[in-house]
């Protein structure tokens, strides 16, 4: 799977990593049990500060995304069933993006196309 | 054959510096980043160009001056090394100078016309590549440790039958020519120096293993084959200048030992087989390297670049990254590597068994 940092971006690069570490799971790119590179083969690859990867990894293994096993590294394993907490989380960020989206003028059919546009890019578990 | 030996290094050298601008990696030009849209510049091409009429034309003088030189005057040997090396260093002095020159050249080029301003720049890489990664595995680097350590042991089983001289410099005739008194350090301070070069290669080995595999955003494959052809052949080329250094050192080792075990001519060949050999196999890893990205056409989007990393190169040349943990990089003026002179870790590995190298060599020179 190809990661993409945009140097010049507002989001740090972190965050970048995070994003498309899990669109990546999402679309089927990565597997389950798969493992990613250890933080420095990784911060080396791209040329960034081992801290930076090792802040994504640590906020994907909060989101209880992956696993990190000493010695084994970073592991991408989901947990098992989706918790009410899960469900809240989610959807109090999706919304203040669909309220801002409404009040700027987009409309809801339109806003339906780009949420059924991103989910046919990505699949169920 | 002193003069054989330098006509064919310093065309050696040469023909590599000539060629260096079309070896290197094709999005930096003289120590320089340039958009993969505009490599193919006129302008850009017209420079490289010129360097290389340059330092060809310039080769070509000087080699044609030393060898009318030699064989009309026929000096000593010693002269005509000393000349040698001074034509040597010249033609890499005059290429570094024109380097610079060209470096300055292709800067002002750069910001003239405002080639990176409107691109927005994007760091690549492949979770999967390095599984992809075909570098040698490190313990094969034990296998000539072993031999040194080996030929160490059965060096002091046979400490009464060593000279009471030990030879510390051998002459183009392949005779020792200087010596120094026996002790136990001196039966083995070749070997010694041979196993802390070797471990240094092994340092060098595994540093170069764990630095990035550096991918360009505006040509992925390209330049993910050229990182992967440089690892391979660095990993390759290193471990097969340990194997002649082994056995060229072993060899020396032995004939001090036992010395009816070398026959009259091997003395003389060997030295300049394993010149020959390290010279042909320096060239086959240049040449590699250096086509492996070349052919390979990327499918430019118009707006994006690799990263700039021209603020980490100071003069184009030595790389000083704070933020990068690699230790080693891909260089950027020449086929090979380059240490990050931020990571105080490739002082460790280079420099420190350097200095202990030459210090031996000093005290038991003395």
């Amino acid at each position: 799977m190809i990661i993409r940092i945009e140097t010049t971006s507002d989001v740090p690069i972190y965050t970048q990593l995070t994003n498309q570490i899990i669109e990546g799971i999402a679309r089927g790119d990565i597997q389950y049990g798969e493992s990613l590179p250890s933080v420095r083969a990784f911060a080396a690859d791209l040329g960034v500060n081992m801290h930076t990867v090792n802040k994504s990894y640590h906020e994907l293994e909060k989101k209880g995304i992956i696993k990190i096993v000493p010695k084994s590294g970073a592991i991408i394993s989901p947990g098992e069933h989706v918790t009410n907490e899960t469900n809240e989380r989610i959807l109090s960020v999706i919304k203040p993006i669909i309220a801002e989206a409404l009040v700027l003028g987009v409309k809801k059919e339109e806003i339906q196309n780009m949420i059924f546009s991103i989910m046919e890019e990505m699949k169920e578990r | 054959m002193a003069f054989l030996v330098f006509l064919i290094i310093t065309l050696f050298i040469a023909v590599t510096q000539i060629v260096i601008p079309y070896l290197v990696k094709k999005t930096v030009i003289f120590g320089v980043t340039i958009p993969e849209q505009y490599m193919n510049d006129g302008a850009i091409k017209k420079l490289k160009k010129q360097y290389a009429i340059a330092v060809a034309l310039i080769s070509i003088v000087l080699l044609t001056g030393y060898s009318v030189w030699s064989l009309t005057t026929e000096p000593q040997e010693e002269q005509m090394a000393i000349i040698g090396m001074l034509m040597e260093f010249g033609i890499l002095l005059i290429s570094l100078s024109l380097y610079i020159y060209y470096h300055g050249k292709t800067k002002q080029l750069k910001i003239q016309h405002k080639w990176v301003e409107h691109l927005k720049q994007v760091k690549v890489t492949d979770l999967s590549v390095r599984k992809e990664d075909e570098m040698l595995p490190w313990y094969i680097y034990l296998l000539p440790i072993i031999t040194t350590l080996g030929l160490m042991s059965y060096t002091i089983f046979n400490y009464d039958i060593l000279p009471q001289q030990i030879p510390t410099h051998w002459g183009p005739s392949g005779e020792p020519d200087a010596f120094t008194e026996k002790s136990p350090l001196s039966a083995i301070q070749h070997t010694l120096l041979l196993l802390i070069m070797q471990l240094m290669f092994l340092g060098v080995h595994v540093a170069t293993k764990n630095s990035g595999i550096k991918l360009s955003a505006s040509n992925l494959a390209a330049s993910k084959n050229r990182q992967l052809t440089l690892r391979k052949y660095s990993s390759w080329f290193l471990f097969f200048v340990m194997l002649a250094c082994t056995i060229l050192m072993s060899f020396y080792q032995l004939t001090m030992i036992h010395p009816e075990f070398a026959a009259g001519s091997i003395k003389i060949i060997l030295p300049f087989a394993f010149l020959f050999i390290v010279l042909a196999g320096s060239l086959i890893f240049a040449l590699k390297v250096g086509r492996s990205d070349k052919k390979i056409e990327g499918t430019i989007d118009e707006k994006i670049m690799e990263v700039d990393e021209d603020q980490y190169w100071k003069g184009g040349m030595f790389y000083f990254n704070k933020n990068d943990p690699s230790i080693f990089v891909e260089k950027r003026f020449g086929v090979g590597w380059t240490i990050n002179f931020a990571n105080p870790v490739g002082y460790l590995i280079v420099f420190v068994p350097l200095i202990i190298i030459i210090i031996i060599s000093f005290v038991m020179g003395g």
